[in-house]
């Protein structure tokens, strides 16, 4: 039965913030649309809305022409949608056939589970990627699968519910080439039996072999609905970014005889497939690329919160930590992105979070007093507003609470500062108060590791920016090769574009 | 081949360390008491364990789903109560006894809905709430017999007592309770279950009805919070408003060294029922091996924890190979 799906105009914001301001996407059966665009342009918020994941505020879905709204997954599943996600939703203590066939078993006398059946149908599914994999099986707890194993678990659990559209979010992020060409095989089969398909993905080379059409958003509006045979890389590239891609807005320099601070070579970790990288003192090292491709898992590694393998250098010195402790003992900071859950101790007051990593330095008992007035010190260089050292942070705005979380590290006058995305999520003020105090810290010669998912942000202020992709550098840019252009290409894991689009 | 789906077998099924520990607890009772085996003994034990044992199959159902069930003694407090001083005294009739057993068992799965509507729908903490309503259903219990007493027709003792073709009646009741328990888990409800407690978003992301199985985790507790209440009373033919008020932790201690998973997702009654027999013959030997009366419970305590950390040691060392 042929189906056909389209989203209109779909606008979608986020206590204020505009995710998705003209989202427009049509898919039907026997077709795949690949779903691209940059950090932030909307497109996990419009693969949301068509799986009735989140509800949109204007705008309407069109299934087979008639309209339709999703008040949950289970209502878009009903309706046929579909979706595998990366954060997968897979139980680790079951089996992978429970798991595959959860609240849709097959019932034997309308009650008991009929576990042979279940058994059978299970290795069809897998039958399906058969010589793609090394242990799956029926019975295999999920818990104990690789997380490429996992994903193809992922894939047949969307299949086994027989869905008219299904998407496919990042998909193939986890899995070998062999994987995902036996995926791409299998597409071809589920285009011919008429499914419709959305494939969201950031690698380029995916796009041209399995797209038919190419949906492109930039800042949550649809700019683009090309037919992947008329079109090219570097087309989609430039759809992408902004016709006018934001200038250089300064030159900085670094003394290149400042002393090397850090020197990493051949950094892995179960995400980081070799990483090389050298900052200066008084350098800002941007890391950009798309999101989840190691750039946390580069400065946690450093940070000796993950383990890892390979050569780390601190001012010449080999270094290997095992701990954060270890790390804070060489005078290096971490900023962590998620000022909720690792940042900050919300209902305690700033005295209490300005002091944290620092307790050790003012004895047995604690020398309040002194305490108090290094942190009101910091407290008063960040020009932190607040109603009194001893308010919770909770009282604090979210640019406010951004300053608590990197003052407690300026206590310990760092030497090295890996900052994690910091600026998600802070106001625009906020974020120009942000960039001066990194470029005084700069100015004092602290060496910056610079996680940003903000691409305007790395071109903005940083000298270098490392492009990560797939756990490898794809790209390093500076002077003028540092562009949007650049960046975006970097991001895909497409070659260097060495010259500005026209 | 074979090896692999040993270890499965083995993580799945996570009483393998209470078996190991029944068998050794075992072993130690007969030889501290050599009649262990002879059936007017085991009997005996296995009536004295048997009310515990269904108290923590419910422990068990409620554990698995994520939550916990601090009110279970208080519940069969309530449901003795309402047996001994108000449905049944010694010169009822079986169809008076029989209408008194359901509307027991219709007592406890209603206090078991008002937790479960309380922790599911409200949203409430399960320890705290369950602790809360504990006193409520103990108040119950106090209002309705407010001092121990009463009575109950002796022909029901007789048969919980008895030996059909030398096999303890009880053990007929276990029987059933563990085929109650492979019967559920061959259910849909028994996969919801296991979803609910292990990963309650991936469950509702895949159309688990989560809130519902919580709910019916707690229903199914007060159930079994009333038949233990019901095998407590014919044991003891009597009533007592504070009876079942030290069973509570019990029953979480015997679904623990039974193998289940305090954090939900894992585990079963079968292992419940090895813990309950565990714990049992645990006192059995204490009480044989002349421990001082004074330090009775000092070493009671030790050997339950000492039997809650096998299994995370298990654990621990499987990581540590891996």
């Amino acid at each position: 039965m042929k189906v056909s799906l389209s989203a209109q105009h779909i606008v979608k914001r986020y206590s204020g913030v505009v995710a998705l301001a003209d989202g427009n996407l049509n898919v039907e059966s026997g077709q795949v649309v690949a779903l691209l665009g940059a950090n932030g342009s909307g497109k996990s918020t419009l693969s949301k809305i068509i799986t009735g994941v989140v509800a949109p505020n204007e705008g309407q879905l069109l299934l087979d022409g008639r309209p339709v709204t999703f008040a949950s997954p289970q209502a878009a599943k009903k309706a046929g949608i579909t979706a595998v996600y990366q954060e997968l939703s897979l139980i680790p203590d079951m089996t992978v056939a429970e798991n595959i066939w959860l609240a849709h078993e097959p019932l034997q006398f309308g009650v008991r589970i009929n576990r042979r059946e279940m058994r059978r149908r299970t290795d069809a599914l897998l039958d399906l990627f058969s010589g793609a994999f090394h242990t799956l099986d029926a019975d295999a707890l999920v818990a104990d699968l690789p997380p490429d194993e996992k994903q193809i678990v992922e894939i047949l659990k969307a299949f086994s519910l027989k869905p008219r559209v299904m998407i496919l979010d990042e998909a193939t992020a986890s899995l070998d080439s062999r994987q995902v060409d036996r995926l791409f095989n299998l597409i071809q089969q589920w285009k011919a039996e008429n499914l419709a398909i959305v494939f969201v993905s950031h690698r380029m080379e995916e796009i041209f072999r399995v797209a038919d059409r190419a949906t492109v958003l930039r800042n949550g509006i649809t700019v683009g609905d090309v037919a992947i045979s008329e079109t090219n890389e570097r087309e989609l590239v430039n759809l992408m970014i902004e016709a006018s891609a934001t200038p250089r807005r300064h030159e900085r320099t670094v003394a290149a005889d400042a002393p090397v601070r850090l020197s990493v070579r051949g950094l892995r970790t179960q995400a980081l497939k070799g990483i090389d990288l050298e900052v200066r003192d008084g350098e800002l090292l941007g890391i950009g690329g798309l999101q989840g491709q190691g750039q946390s898992e580069l400065l946690l590694a450093l940070f000796g919160a993950i383990p890892w393998t390979g050569e780390v250098t601190l001012s010449g010195e080999p270094v290997h930590f095992r701990h954060p402790r270890a790390a804070m003992e060489k005078d290096v900071a971490f900023v962590p992105g998620d000022r909720a859950s690792e940042g900050l101790l919300y209902i305690r007051s700033i005295l209490e979070n300005l002091l944290l990593p620092s307790w050790q330095r003012y004895g047995i008992p604690l020398q309040l007093d002194r305490g108090r007035q290094d942190a009101t010190r910091i407290a008063d260089d960040l020009g932190l507003v607040r109603p009194s050292m001893d308010a919770p942070v909770s009282a604090l705005s979210g640019g406010n609470a951004q300053k608590v979380v990197i003052g407690k590290w300026l206590l310990r006058n760092p030497k090295l500062l890996l900052l994690n995305d910091p600026t998600k999520g802070v106001d625009v003020g906020a974020k120009a108060e942000f960039y001066n105090l990194l470029n005084d810290l700069r100015q004092a010669g602290t060496a910056i590791l610079f996680y940003s998912s903000d691409d305007v942000e790395l071109l903005e202020l940083c000298d270098r920016v490392l492009v990560l992709h797939d756990g490898k550098v794809s790209a390093e840019l500076s002077g003028s090769d540092l562009n949007r252009a650049n960046l975006v290409a970097a991001s895909m894991g497409s070659g260097h574009m060495n010259h500005e689009p026209a | 081949m074979n090896l692999l789906r040993l270890q499965r077998y083995a993580n799945r099924n996570s009483y393998l360390f209470a078996l190991l520990l029944l068998v050794v607890v075992l072993a130690i009772n007969y030889s501290l008491q050599p009649s262990l085996f002879e059936l007017r003994v085991l009997n005996g034990n296995l009536r004295n364990w048997f009310p515990l044992m269904l108290l923590a199959a419910g422990q068990t159902i409620v554990i698995i789903g994520g939550g916990i069930d601090l009110s279970a003694g208080a519940m069969v407090s309530m449901v003795n109560a309402l047996l001994v001083g108000s449905l049944l005294t010694a010169e009822s009739t079986p169809d008076e006894v029989l209408l008194g057993a359901l509307i027991a068992c219709g007592a406890g799965m209603l206090v078991g809905a008002i937790n479960g509507f309380c922790v599911a729908y409200l949203r409430l903490q399960p320890i705290v709430t369950t602790y809360a309503t504990s006193f409520i259903y103990a108040g119950v219990a106090l209002y309705v017999l407010p001092r121990p007493g009463g009575a109950i027709p002796a022909d029901l003792a007789r048969t919980y007592r008895s030996t059909p073709l030398d096999i303890p009646f009880v053990v007929y009741l276990i029987v059933l309770l563990i085929l109650f328990w492979l019967a559920l888990r061959a259910t849909r409800f028994g996969q919801y279950l296991f979803a609910t407690g292990g990963q309650p978003n991936a469950a509702y992301a895949s159309g688990v009805p989560v809130n519902f199985v919580r709910f019916l985790t707690y229903v199914l507790s007060g159930l079994f919070a009333a038949l233990a209440a019901i095998a407590l009373t014919i044991s003891v033919s009597t009533g007592n408003p504070r009876i079942g008020d030290k069973m509570t932790l019990d029953s979480i201690v015997a679904v623990v060294v039974g193998g289940t998973r305090l954090s939900g997702g894992q585990g079963g009654i079968i292992g419940t029922v090895m813990g309950i027999v565990i714990l049992g013959t645990i006192r059995n030997i204490i009480s044989f091996a002349n421990v001082p009366t004074w330090s009775q419970t000092l070493v009671d305590a030790l050997i339950i924890i000492a039997a809650l950390t096998g299994p995370g040691l298990i654990r621990l060392i499987r990581r540590r190979f891996q």
